[in-house]
């Protein structure tokens, strides 16, 4: 096995060295994976404190062991287990893209069915009390049957029939006995996931080295400067929380900011042109009559409304974490910016002002100077452990048939 | 490491083999190491996807009967279900045009006909499923190009994040896996020039030109792409970003990149024309509506320059498939969003200029040109999640004759009323190839 750097990727203006792992077919060293140490350090991640990350609540009956995590990861890579041998976890969740997916604004799934939304990074997921944008469920260890079973996601006919197919499957012979006390079932599915994304933990970020460790020169003063914005003018700390010995940049909780109502506004009364970039720089408009003879339906997006019913959870969604936001674009729950530029206008100019807005969202008059700043610091909050995890997530060929 | 180079060599050594002796060609599109119907075709093959609520829903090869004398002159003689929805797309024959090949942009399956045994009746031989594994990654066998003993076969994805990364994978005619060639990226550009701003590694069709020892890749985009709601897509600022930029020239004896040119606006279809001096082939950009040629100069060296506009750029008809003509003199261009067929003169490669025009329906995808030229056909289908919605969404065989001046229709099928599903990729078959 040989191993080459993918080379660096730029976002958001921000150079991160991503690592990747290159197989050469036939090479004596292939066979020889180095699961059982890079597990053994994912176990360890996940078990102690990271900088600037509180301690992960595991669950009593699922402690992290290196097994699981191991068991976990080729879960999460695995492609067959769709319906047509297509997605696996990871198709949407790209290692190299931040573990989100930064070629599409919403999530394509089996036959290219739509999805609404945005998919997310699974970094740091484990520090969510609250899955999902609408919080419709709460832990790791259920949440992976939404997208097993979801039609325009993983499209399994049932997830019974995702057990049946791992009992069945030759290279699983084993693996779920060795870690658990029995074989493949839902339960323990979940867990083995739940395990490995718990180890997708990316803190010690030059933010956390500053404030955490007291390191001066972690921070440049544009980045210091935007942390104070951000804790103070801007108000962004009342939603995206830093706390005395760590920040999860999230309250867990759900807020209507305008955008969610905002984009119910626009699907509603669609544009008469829609601009299309068909080359780099070359922009034509494109009429909304072409547009629609080729798109289905819109569908609209009610976001916590859709879990519990209430009038009053209209256009609210779930606090997203901002860490290692710079790698994780597009933004929003549907991908609607491309940068974070763009989301830092929609605050300055209050969000969109309407019945229901959270009364903390409001003009902000911020400087060109000050937006700036604000930038710096969001770039202030990647993990440099990324690349390890990228290369952790890569010690084994996706699954295919 | 090893075996690779070994796989690679026992490749030379078929490639040389028949090489020697070169059957040049077809009917003016597919591959010149293949025997060529100069005569009447007797059917036409369309390799169909299923939809839902038509038929059976399932893909198929759909065969017609287009043998003027026939009674079944114009009608559906033969259909043959492969199950499920894999994306049916694009087929080849293999080189010595005994089986065709027909993949799944999907699900990767390769379906292996045999044309040979009955023509009229193609049985499924084989099917190959394992190609994403075979090729160490690569997703969405496109284009089948018959090179002697062999399949060239250009992927459209990767496996690890369904982007527009690809490779050539080569097979055997009995269908084993021979070899996976990546294409040139920034970062790897495996010593191949480069003469573009952008190094996509993308890929879409391959085409060959056997006295220069040529091959041209040209670049679509990735699995997420091709597979989405159209509309969705053209809305969505970050996967309009991800479309080819690029047409590579490679060494066909060598598989090996010498040259990455600058294409923008997702160059499709490559077609060399047939002429022994004429050392260029032409391709179409999907998004910005341009004619290319790639050339070679005095010094042996090529390049990429647009030519002509396609329609009115501005409005995206969308170009698709192309036809050349065996004269090299005429080139028929399809546009999906308008469902126009245009054709160019090409007689000055550098200079293509539109001589005729006409609407074939409300979206039109394939066009496909006999030997002399005086038969054009045309199909409906760009691929099941771009194809146009409603009642626009017409899907069709339609034959017509050209006589030089116009288009006249002989006849049409409709395949939703013939419950057969979204008509893609034709092509031409003739018990007479087999009949000693
Ligand atoms: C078709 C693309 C797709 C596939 C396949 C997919 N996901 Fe997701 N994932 C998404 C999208 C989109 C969301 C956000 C959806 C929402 O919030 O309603 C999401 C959300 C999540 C979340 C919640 C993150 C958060 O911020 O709350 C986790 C955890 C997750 N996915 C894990 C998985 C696992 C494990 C699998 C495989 C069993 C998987 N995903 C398969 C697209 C996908
Ligand atoms: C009232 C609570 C609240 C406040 C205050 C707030 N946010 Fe947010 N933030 C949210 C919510 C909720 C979302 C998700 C909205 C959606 O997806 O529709 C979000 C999304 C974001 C995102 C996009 C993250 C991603 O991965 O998509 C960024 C960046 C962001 N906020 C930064 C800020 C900054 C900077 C400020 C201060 C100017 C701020 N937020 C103030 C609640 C808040």
């Amino acid at each position: 096995m040989q191993t080459v750097p993918a080379g660096r990727v730029f976002v958001n203006g921000v150079a991160i060295l991503l690592a990747g792992v290159l197989l050469i077919p036939g090479s004596p060293l292939q066979a020889a994976d180095t699961k059982s140490s890079w597990a053994e350090e994912a176990s360890r991640r996940a078990s102690e404190p990271v900088l600037g990350l509180p301690k992960i609540n595991h669950p009593e009956e699922n402690q992290p062991t290196p097994g699981k995590i191991a068991l976990g990861r080729k879960l999460f890579f695995d492609r067959r287990l769709s319906i047509n041998r297509t997605m696996s976890c990871a198709m949407c969740h790209i290692p190299e893209q931040g573990f989100a997916n930064w070629e599409l604004q919403t999530a394509v799934g089996v036959e290219g069915r739509t999805v609404r939304r945005n998919a997310p990074t699974v970094l740091n997921a484990a520090f969510y009390r609250v899955l999902f944008v609408d919080g419709r469920d709460t832990s790791l260890e259920t949440q992976y049957i939404a997208p097993l079973v979801a039609r325009n996601e993983m499209a399994n006919p049932s997830a019974g029939y995702v057990v049946e197919l791992l009992r069945s499957l030759e290279d699983y012979r084993g693996a779920f006995e060795a870690n658990f006390d029995g074989g493949p079932s839902l339960d323990r599915i979940g867990k083995a996931l739940a395990a490995y994304q718990r180890s997708l933990i990316a803190g010690n970020s030059p933010f956390d080295r500053w404030l955490y460790q007291g390191d001066e020169r972690a921070l440049n003063a544009s980045q210091k400067r935007g942390l104070g914005l951000f804790k103070g003018k801007a108000g962004c700390v009342s939603c995206h929380l830093i706390e005395e010995t760590h920040a999860i940049f999230t309250d867990n909780a759900f807020h209507d900011i305008g955008y969610g109502w905002w984009r119910e506004q626009q699907r509603q009364t669609p544009r008469d042109h829609q601009q299309v970039e068909v080359a780099p720089g070359v922009v034509y408009p494109v009429p909304h009559a072409v547009i629609a003879s080729v798109s289905e339906k819109q569908q609209p997006d009610l976001g916590r409304y859709e879990v519990t019913q209430d009038p009053d959870d209209r256009w609210k969604f779930r606090t997203p974490s901002l860490r290692n936001v710079a790698v994780t674009p597009p933004y929003m729950h549907d991908g609607g910016f491309a940068q974070l530029k763009d989301v830092l206008r929609f605050y300055n100019e209050g969000g969109r002002a309407h019945d229901g807005l959270d009364p903390v969202i409001r003009p902000l008059e911020l400087s060109d100077r000050d937006l700036r700043d604000l930038e710096a610091f969001l770039t202030a909050l990647t993990s440099p452990d990324i690349p390890r995890l990228i290369e952790e997530a890569r010690t084994a060929v996706p699954d295919n048939w | 490491m090893k075996q690779l180079k070994n796989k690679l060599a026992a490749g030379f050594v078929a490639l040389f083999a028949f090489g020697t002796t070169p059957v040049i060609a077809d009917e003016t599109c597919q591959s010149p190491y293949m025997p060529k119907i100069t005569g009447q075709e007797e059917f036409v093959y369309v390799w169909t996807l299923g939809e839902a609520g038509v038929g059976d829903e399932s893909d198929k090869l759909v065969t017609v009967d287009v043998r003027p004398e026939s009674d079944s002159y114009g009608k559906v003689i033969a259909s043959l279900s492969v199950g499920g929805l894999n994306e049916a797309h694009h087929g080849g024959f293999s080189a010595d045009r005994r089986y065709f090949w027909a993949g799944g942009l999907d699900t990767n399956k390769i379906f292996i006909f045999d044309i040979h045994s009955d023509a009229a009746k193609p049985k499924l031989h084989k099917v190959v499923d394992s190609f994403v594994k075979d090729s160490g990654g690569a997703v969405g066998p496109h284009t089948f190009y018959g090179l002697p003993g062999r399949m060239m076969i250009t992927a459209l994805s990767n496996d690890k994040d369904h982007g527009g990364r690809t490779a050539l994978v080569e097979y055997t005619n009995e269908g084993d896996y021979v070899a996976t060639y990546w294409m040139p990226t920034a970062e790897n550009p495996q010593g191949a020039k480069i003469d573009s701003p952008v190094v996509d590694g993308f890929g879409y069709d391959v085409r060959a030109l056997i006295r220069k020892n040529i091959m041209l890749t040209s670049s679509f985009t990735g699995w997420s792409n091709y597979m989405m709601d159209f509309g969705k897509m053209l809305k969505d600022e970050a996967a309009m970003k991800r479309f080819g930029q690029t047409v590579v020239q490679w060494d066909l004896h060598t598989r090996q990149p010498k040259k990455v040119m600058h294409v923008p606006g997702a160059p499709l279809e490559i077609r060399f024309p047939w002429g022994p001096n004429s050392n260029y082939a032409f391709t179409t950009t999907a998004l910005t509506s341009k004619l290319w040629l790639i050339h070679e100069d005095d010094e042996g060296e090529w390049h990429s320059k647009p030519v002509a506009d396609i329609g009115d750029p501005s409005k995206v008809p969308l170009p698709v498939d192309i036809s050349i003509a065996a004269d090299d003199q005429h080139l028929w261009i399809n546009s999906f969003l308008d469902g126009m067929t245009r054709l160019f003169d090409i007689s000055d490669p550098h200079a293509p200029k539109q001589v005729y025009e006409k609407k074939i329906a409300s979206q039109v995808n394939m066009v496909s040109q006999s030997w002399d030229g005086k038969r054009v056909y045309f199909t409906s289908s760009l691929l099941a999640n771009w194809d146009k919605k409603g009642a626009d969404n017409e899907q069709f065989l339609k034959a017509y004759d050209w006589n030089g001046k116009e288009l006249i229709e002989k006849f049409s099928i409709d395949f939703h009323k013939e419950g057969l599903g979204r008509a893609h990729i034709m092509r031409f078959g003739s018990s007479k190839l087999y009949s000693s």
